[in-house]
């Protein structure tokens, strides 16, 4: 193994690394500033510009704040479940490609950490894994409402991960490949929203009820649970697991750019831009959904899931099958 | 050497977790260590270039059969369990049978002889796409077609038998 490959891959572990925790403070800043635009209020204003500075003024808190642990609570997971969730959603996060290859210092150089050639099933692996993160914060805390909140989620998680994946196989389909750089190669001339329309909604739909986020945050329902799985969690602790449901969101959203919105593709301005800005726009559309619509209901959720999109997933995927058969 | 040190790893992180599984009090630290144990377990069939099956493993075994097991164990809610291991009858047939396979293996693997063809076989050079989706999926739906049927109906079977018991009403 030469010293260039090892460099190459450490320099894009920090690049991914820190792109990812840096972009989560922009987002939450953008989320506290467009909800507060959307419901006719400033947002945040005071630290820094435009209260640019105000995530960073927040964390700055969270770090100081005294780290409570529950006296009955299982101290080694309590401790060891917000780092499943965190190290999961940036794991994720090291298979999703920026653009194309580029030439740099004579070298091709791949903008993303790693291809392996099931990337794919890599993504679904990890998003499995990290519902660990949360049941086990639930469980951990030994206190009412987490576990609730923890067992509500993990079972919102665990029904829509079906669909989500299930929504994802017709594009294996048309490329013949796991590989998500590929994917994204396949869609130069054609995004795969226009052929997979019907795929694409149940994705998104099944991204926003996997990152617990609304109209889909049952997990967190403050009128029912307080703040479900992560009540008990104060100080850095609740930080982490901050941190992991926003790099979640950008896991899922950079998925659906890769595999439906022709990921990196796009004229005039380079690969990774062009991702750039439909990450911002799937972002955007997060916070536009939380200030739009009321909770579902748990029975409604679960209805959802299992009664409409699981079948239209396999529907979507039996139609598929059978076109790409007779079209030979 | 690299997959020399990854297997050592992987292989000493599984047999530890395998241990933690049978020796610690907690049932739910023990569903813990056993997702440990398939991950590591993943990480040989990485390194036997089964990619896919790795991928798998994580995802129905680590990912999706744990959990619902982890359920279980926290809504029973039985936080110690003294009686891991069972005194008496099981705990000797439980040393017995674990002997015997050891000594099973150990003479498999030991003996130049052992078995019919003469000790371990040397393997066969891989095809270039050993491990592939692509391979597998080809020698499933061809060579294995009919096993892989009948293992689909008994995975119906058990679905519809799931469903019949969750709406039988107990009363």
């Amino acid at each position: 193994m030469d010293l260039a490959l090892i460099i190459e891959s450490a320099v894009k572990v920090l690049v991914v690394l820190g792109f990812t925790c840096v972009s989560v403070i922009l987002i939450v800043w953008m989320e506290r500033k467009v909800l507060g635009h959307m419901q006719d209020r400033i947002g945040p204003e005071r630290v820094g510009p435009f209260g640019i500075l105000q995530t960073v003024a927040d964390g700055i808190k969270l770090f100081m704040k005294e780290d409570l642990v529950p006296k009955q609570a299982d101290k080694v997971l309590f401790f060891v479940a917000p780092g499943l969730s965190i190290v999961t959603a940036l794991v994720a996060m090291s298979v999703i490609p920026w653009g194309d290859s580029v030439e740099l210092f004579g070298r091709t150089i791949m903008l993303h950490v790693t291809d392996v050639n099931v990337a794919v099933l890599f993504l679904l692996g990890t998003t499995s894994m990290g519902v660990y993160g949360i049941v086990l914060g639930g469980w951990s805390s030994n206190s009412k409402y987490p576990l609730l909140g923890g067992l509500r989620s993990s079972a919102q998680m665990i029904s829509y991960e079906l669909a989500q994946g299930i929504a994802i196989v017709p594009i294996i389909m048309l490329t013949g490949t796991l590989s998500l750089a590929e994917i994204g190669r396949a869609q130069a001339k054609m995004w795969f929203v226009i052929p997979q329309f019907f795929g694409f909604v149940i994705y998104i739909i099944c991204a926003v009820a996997e990152t617990n986020r609304a109209p889909f945050d049952l997990a967190e329902a403050e009128s029912e649970l307080v703040a479900g799985f992560h009540t008990e969690f104060s100080s850095m602790k609740f930080a982490l697991y901050f941190l992991s449901e926003y790099a979640n969101m950008m896991v899922v959203s950079g998925v659906a750019i890769t595999c439906f919105l022709g990921a990196w593709n796009g004229p005039v301005l380079p690969g990774p831009v062009w991702f750039l800005l439909k990450l911002g726009f799937f972002i955007f559309c997060y916070i536009w959904l939380r200030a739009t619509f009321p909770r579902l209901r748990y029975d409604q959720l679960m209805s959802l899931g299992w009664k409409v999109l699981l079948p239209a997933s396999l529907l979507n995927m039996a139609v598929t099958a059978v076109v790409l058969v007779m079209k030979g | 050497m690299l997959e020399t040190i990854l297997f050592a790893f992987f292989a000493l992180t599984a047999i530890f977790c395998a241990l933690g599984v049978v020796f610690h009090k907690n049932p739910v630290h023990c569903a813990l260590l056993l997702v440990g144990v398939l991950l590591s377990l993943s990480g040989l069939f990485i390194l036997l270039s089964a990619q896919f099956i790795a991928a798998l493993q994580v995802i129905v075994y680590a990912g999706a059969i744990m959990v619902l097991f982890l359920f279980v164990l926290m809504l029973l809610n039985f936080r110690q369990d003294p009686d891991v291991l069972t005194p008496g009858a099981a705990k000797g047939f439980g040393f017995l049978f674990g002997l015997l396979v050891m000594v099973e293996l150990l003479w498999t693997a030991l003996s130049p002889n052992g078995g019919e063809g003469g000790g371990l076989p040397a393997a066969p050079p891989l095809p270039a796409d050993f491990g592939s989706p692509a391979a597998i999926g080809k020698i499933l739906y061809t060579t294995w077609l009919f096993p892989f049927e009948i293992t689909s109906i008994l995975l119906l079977v058990a679905v519809v038998g799931a469903v019949v018991l969750a709406k039988r009403k107990f009363a």
